[in-house]
């Protein structure tokens, strides 16, 4: 642009600029009619909110002090007739290193590169990474976006590329594993490589949620390549299950709403995996829970859950439904038993009171520690995905197949990253005929672990 | 006659020193009863028109300006003088369904070498979660309610009814009370509480919070939130306790807005 250009664009900005703060001004800082006429008669309110209003102002103090306008006019002013300033949007670009460690990847060293707003145009997140143990190459990228309609939301998401997944669906939460496999080596979770791309669409209300899906994954197994840990103990378990290989094609649909007038919240999700949509699996995968809470005065919740899971088709191991850990039942370890059925009902018991503070003990305010206690009984039957003997039962397991445990647990509630999550010690008993021994966890997990709770 | 007054009682005064009692001049009335036959209002008829009354509040606003101030105070509570740490005006546009914009006027900050500038974000909606997130009819699943209290005010009668969330392992939801203004079921004042921290590891307890209401054009419009924060370990410049202040001033309501006032500004999220 010549310098002439140049100068007629800036003055025609500073005219545009003009105009748009003669209207910004005139529309709306200007005094409306009605402001002139006689106040109606709710002093008496004024007062009294006035009144509240002093406490406040009292209990504040300099928080509360009026503004002090002197400089605000033209401040606005300049504002307005320079659109073009800085602008001091929050950067939406990020960059974070990873790192995490299984027994099937070893460490595994990268990055994840974010650009956009979920809000606005979609944000594009890219990752990449080399796993250690197997010299893999691990990486994609994935766009989500969010819609925001009344007191609804959208969210649409596509990820593509290669990555590490976990064969059990229900123990998706890979940061904890990695933590205790570093430094115990204890890590019962087993892992998959999956290639390819997924996709799922959303709506979730305050009440209701609504999920399907479509993922076109090619499937392998992996061995265990790393064995060590921080402190020297060996990879407990030492295998890792392999997978079925073979491209998976799956729709996945899944619901969830919380009862009116009660805190309980029901999920189902369903899975088909067929020839049909060109997958070299066949099977239908449903799984149901429910979870609740209720307050027993104001020092206890009781957290009753159920969760029932089906298998029909091929019983390959990465639909299989697994029992054991501290989502299941606590007195076997994590992922140890499977089956192509599932039965579980738990009710755990969490105190609220500080015990240490009740007991008089010094500590310091950001570790409050809780008491609590759990039951449960469970059952997994069908084919075994490890091999073993098959369970009988379809719909439902013998009686003497089921499972129960009762324990006492101490809690601690960090209230990251999830305001309702718990890092919990705890000592399981098996109840009844059973010649397992009692077992102690060290894990996290939320109060209402079987459901996504709505987030909304 | 007031100057003989006036002088006999000096010299009342000054002749006979001690204490003197008041003439009791209370005027005793009584009214005749009046039997009300009008049934009692029940609350979850107050919890229904509450949310219509919030609803019509929000479906006649079609666009607003008001000033915005921010403000972070630290060290309060304490034996050191509560200290400002940030401070930043904003005048705020908004016009349905989804224009926003924001002008900077004024940002102070305690340490001016810290390079990050502080920003708020702002929606288009008018609605006011903050104040009625409660009294939203898909709350009614998450909270219990009771009528802790009712005055009769002028010509206004203010309901204040309490609300408690039904799970306590919502610890992210706060309990607390809000000031109901009958002329036009909206709420005028909320104040809220939380038993147990949110986030105990780094945040001790949030103390009070406070939500106050103005009437500006006929219309209730949010005017304070105010917040007080104890932290488990001080934080170096903030202290252990601080207050969150967020001001909302000189509003101007459904003044049409011009849509040209937001060109180049990116379309917000309504909500």
């Amino acid at each position: 642009m010549t310098r002439p250009d140049a100068l007629r664009a800036t003055a025609a900005r500073a005219r545009g600029g003009a105009a748009l703060l003669a209207l910004a001004l005139g529309a709306a800082w200007a005094r409306p009619a009605a402001a002139a006429e006689p106040a109606p008669p709710d002093t008496a309110l004024r007062q009294y909110l006035g009144g509240l209003r002093d406490s406040t102002d009292a209990y504040f103090g300099r928080a509360a002090a009026p503004l002090d306008t002197a400089g605000l006019d033209s401040a606005l002013a300049w504002g307005l007739l320079h659109p073009d300033a800085p602008q001091r949007r929050q950067t939406t670009l990020t960059l974070v290193p990873t790192f995490r460690y299984n027994r099937a990847d070893g460490p595994v060293y990268g990055g994840t590169l974010g650009i956009g707003r979920a809000e606005g145009a979609g944000r594009i997140t890219g990752r990449m990474s080399w796993a250690v143990g197997p010299r893999d190459l691990l990486g994609g990228a994935a766009w989500d976006k969010r819609l925001t309609r009344g007191p609804a939301e959208w969210r649409l998401g596509v990820s593509g590329g290669r990555r590490t997944q976990i064969i059990d669906r229900e123990r998706s939460d890979k940061t904890w594993a990695a933590i205790r496999a570093l430094t115990t080596g204890s890590d019962s979770r087993h892992y998959m490589r999956e290639d390819g791309f997924a996709t799922h669409l959303e709506r979730e209300t305050p009440v209701w949620r609504v999920k399907v899906g479509y993922a076109d994954e090619l499937q392998s197994p992996l061995e265990t390549t790393t064995t060590w840990s921080l402190t020297g103990n060996r990879a407990d378990p030492e295998f890792n299950l392999a997978a079925r290989f073979g491209r998976m094609r799956e729709i996945t649909y899944e619901v969830g709403v919380q009862l009116p007038f009660m805190p309980v919240f029901l999920q189902a999700d369903h899975s088909t995996s067929s020839d049909a949509i060109g997958s070299d699996f066949e099977y239908r995968r449903s799984r149901f829970a429910a979870s609740g809470d209720w307050a027993l005065g104001r020092s206890f919740s009781i957290v009753p859950q159920v969760a029932y899971g089906r298998l029909s088709g091929e019983a390959v191991p990465q639909a299989s439904f697994y029992l054991g850990g501290n989502r299941s039942l606590r007195s076997i370890r994590g992922s140890s038993m499977g089956g192509t059925g599932l039965g579980l009902a738990r009710v755990d018991l969490i105190g609220h009171d500080d015990v240490l503070a009740l007991m008089r003990v010094p500590h310091p305010d950001a570790f409050p520690i809780h008491a609590g206690a759990f039951a449960a009984t469970g059952a997994a039957w069908g084919e075994d995905p490890f091999g073993g003997r098959t369970i009988p039962g379809v719909d439902w397991p013998n009686r003497q197949d089921w499972l129960h445990e009762a324990g006492v647990q101490i809690l601690y509630r960090p209230g990251i990253p999830d305001s309702d999550g718990y890092v919990r010690i705890s000592y399981a008993w098996p109840l009844g005929a059973s010649d397992r021994p009692g077992r102690w966890m060290v894990t996290y997990s939320r109060a209402l672990d079987l459901v996504d709770r709505i987030a909304r | 006659m007031h100057v003989l007054l006036l002088a006999i009682t000096a010299l009342a005064v000054a002749t006979e020193p001690g204490p003197t009692l008041a003439v009791e001049d209370t005027v005793y009335t009584s009214v005749p009863e009046v039997l009300v036959r009008a049934p009692r209002v029940t609350l979850n008829e107050i919890l229904d028109r509450v949310a219509l009354g919030e609803a019509r509040r929000d479906s006649l606003l079609s666009d607003q300006a008001f000033s915005f101030t921010m403000r972070l105070v630290g060290h309060v509570g304490g034996k050191r003088e509560p200290r400002l740490l940030i401070e930043t005006v904003d005048r705020v546009y908004r016009k349905k369904p989804d224009r926003v914009r924001a002008v900077r006027l004024r940002e102070y900050r305690y340490k001016e070498k810290q390079r990050e500038s502080v920003q708020a974000e702002f929606n288009a909606g008018m609605s006011e979660e903050i104040v009625n997130f409660a009294f939203r009819p898909e709350a009614r699943r998450d909270y219990t309610y009771s009528i802790a209290d009712r005055a009769v005010v002028g010509h206004h009668v203010i309901y204040q009814i309490d609300f408690e969330p039904r799970s306590k392992l919502a610890f992210d939801k706060p309990h607390g009370r809000v000031w109901v203004d009958t002329n036009d079921f909206v709420i005028v004042r909320e104040e809220l509480h939380f038993d147990r921290s949110p986030a105990p590891l780094f945040l001790k307890d949030i103390d009070r919070v406070v939500v106050e209401r103005g009437r500006v054009d006929g219309f209730w419009v949010l005017q304070r939130v105010l917040v007080r924060m104890r932290m488990t370990l001080p934080i170096p410049t903030i202290g252990k306790s601080f207050d969150l202040s967020l001001m909302y001033d000189d509003y101007a309501l459904n003044r049409g807005i011009d849509d040209a006032l937001f060109d180049g500004e990116p379309r917000a999220e309504g909500r």
